[in-house]
């Protein structure tokens, strides 16, 4: 009878969490130096560049496309020092950014990806698995950097990207890529996006534009997130060598 | 009595009749305008006037989107206007810079409600906004796209934007507004499938009086979804298809 009772508890404490989907939304932000140089958040701290990829790298344009105003792409979107908002409705995931008003329409009913079309934050496609809500990105183009200190991949990028509710203020994020023409296997960033607490706290506007010469930008910017110390794992900078 | 019967058919293209809809509700209870909408707006992004064709890039629009066919300038505005028209280069949605509101609403967008916020999200420029259905406009921030707090009416949903700055324009005509702009929307459901949206806006560093404009909101096709938009490219080269040459006779916005 005991067990009976036991096991109807554990039946209704699981059921609502099988029964809808998790609940991600709100305002969340990375507090980690990830823009800066992503493969501190590697496994490993190593990206598995192939060689010629790497000697490709450092032939490459030497500036950031951010200068230019482009889109960031992803996973970079993610870990701009910027808020952004998870809204969820009913087959539809939405992420909509601060940083340069990006926004991300994720469908989760699945659907084939697009095909013959390069995307600057490329096709998203979502999936829930159990707690977790899982984004198939492909079409990403090779015009996007990982970070600022020139981390590219090709247009063969493939991103898998994992959202993960782990308590009331935080979400992990995963993000494994896969890119047969730049990495030598796939590979995986993790980081924690945490909740913006600060009361009636509401995402403003970010604008940039390459090239105007008319009338002045007025950027809203925002100050740093504080609170938390950068999560790096080791000490910056890495040094990374080319193979020649 | 005849002229007058023509006037009112004309006025009534525009300016649809609202008949009692009640659509749907959302899972929380909310009038249901979720979708993709796109805009019938009778050219209303090359002027928000009556144009002819060719005007810049657009097709003819005989009746454009402002109610009376007029906007109430002061003096020194409609002066400012003449001039902006024969510089298409300074039209800031050129330099891909957001649209603002209303402008942003003559282009297809994506409307998702819960109950706290409504938002909006258009494929043109990757541009959104928020609606807070709670709060207050804030002070000291000035945005393209403003500030947009809404509530409903009834089926009504009624939004209030402020904190507009007075870089965004109404078109690509040089209708321009100042920091002072302040637009009340309404998006009046009129079936399943079309809203009614009406924006009257007040400026009183340009305007005379408030003045209204209004135009049909389509619902997509089913399985119709948006691409990129990402606008930022190249568009230094704009100064060199239009500068100095006038898309229209200057006595066009003869008042």
């Amino acid at each position: 009878m005991k067990t009976l009772v036991i096991l109807g508890a554990a039946c209704l404490a699981a059921f609502p969490a099988a029964a809808q989907t998790p609940d991600l939304q709100g305002i969340w932000e990375t507090r980690n130096g990830a823009q800066f140089d992503v493969s501190e958040l590697a496994e490993g701290h190593e990206i598995p560049y192939l060689p010629e990829a790497l000697e490709r790298e450092q032939k490459a344009n030497r500036v950031d496309p951010l200068a230019h105003c482009a889109m960031p792409g992803v996973p970079r979107i993610n870990y701009l020092p910027f808020p952004f908002q998870i809204i969820q409705r009913p087959g539809l995931v939405i992420i909509l950014y601060e940083y340069l008003h990006n926004q991300r329409l994720i469908p989760t009913t699945r659907r084939e990806h697009l095909e013959g079309i390069d995307l600057w934050m490329g096709d998203s496609v979502g999936h829930w698995e159990g707690n977790t809500l899982v984004v198939d990105v492909t079409d990403l183009g090779d015009k996007t950097w990982l970070d600022s200190a020139r981390h590219t991949h090709s247009d063969a990028l493939h991103v898998v990207e994992r959202f993960t509710r782990t308590g009331a203020d935080t979400i992990n994020y995963e993000a494994t890529l896969e890119d047969p023409k730049t990495y030598s296997k796939p590979w995986k960033i993790a980081m924690t996006l945490r909740r913006n607490t600060q009361p009636d706290f509401e995402l403003r506007e970010q604008e940039c534009t390459e090239g105007d010469t008319g009338r002045a930008i007025q950027p809203q910017y925002r100050p740093a997130p504080k609170g938390d110390p950068l999560e790096f794992v080791r000490p910056y900078p890495v040094k990374r060598e080319v193979t020649k | 009595m005849k002229f007058a019967l023509a006037l009112l058919i004309t006025a009534a293209a525009v300016w649809p009749q609202t008949k009692p809809y009640t659509p749907p509700r959302t899972s929380d209870g909310l009038p249901d305008l979720e979708g993709i909408w796109q805009p019938r707006a009778n050219g209303a992004m090359y002027s928000v006037l009556p144009h002819p064709g060719g005007f810049f890039l657009g097709a003819e629009s005989k009746e454009g989107v402002v109610e009376g066919a007029t906007l109430p300038y002061q003096p020194w505005a409609a002066a400012e206007v003449k001039e902006l028209t024969q510089h298409m280069e300074l039209d800031p949605t050129g330099h891909c810079h957001y649209e603002g509101v209303p402008h942003a609403m003559y282009f297809s967008f994506q409307l998702v409600e819960t109950p706290k916020y409504i938002a909006v999200m258009h494929e043109n420029m990757h541009a959104w906004r928020i609606i807070y259905m709670e709060g207050s406009h804030p002070k000291d921030y000035l945005a393209w796209m403003g500030d947009s707090r809404g509530r409903w009416e009834g089926n009504t949903l009624v939004v209030d934007v402020a904190n507009n700055n007075d870089k965004s324009v109404f078109d690509m005509a040089g209708h321009f507004h100042s920091d002072a702009l302040h637009v009340v929307e309404r998006f009046i459901p009129m079936d399943r499938d079309n809203i009614h949206y009406e924006a009257t806006l007040d400026d009183v560093k340009v305007f005379t009086r408030p003045w209204k404009m209004a135009f049909n909101l389509k619902r997509a096709p089913k399985d119709y979804m948006f691409l990129e938009s990402g606008c930022f490219e190249d568009e230094r080269d704009q100064e060199h298809l239009v500068k100095g040459k006038a898309a229209l006779p200057a006595d066009h916005y003869k008042q």
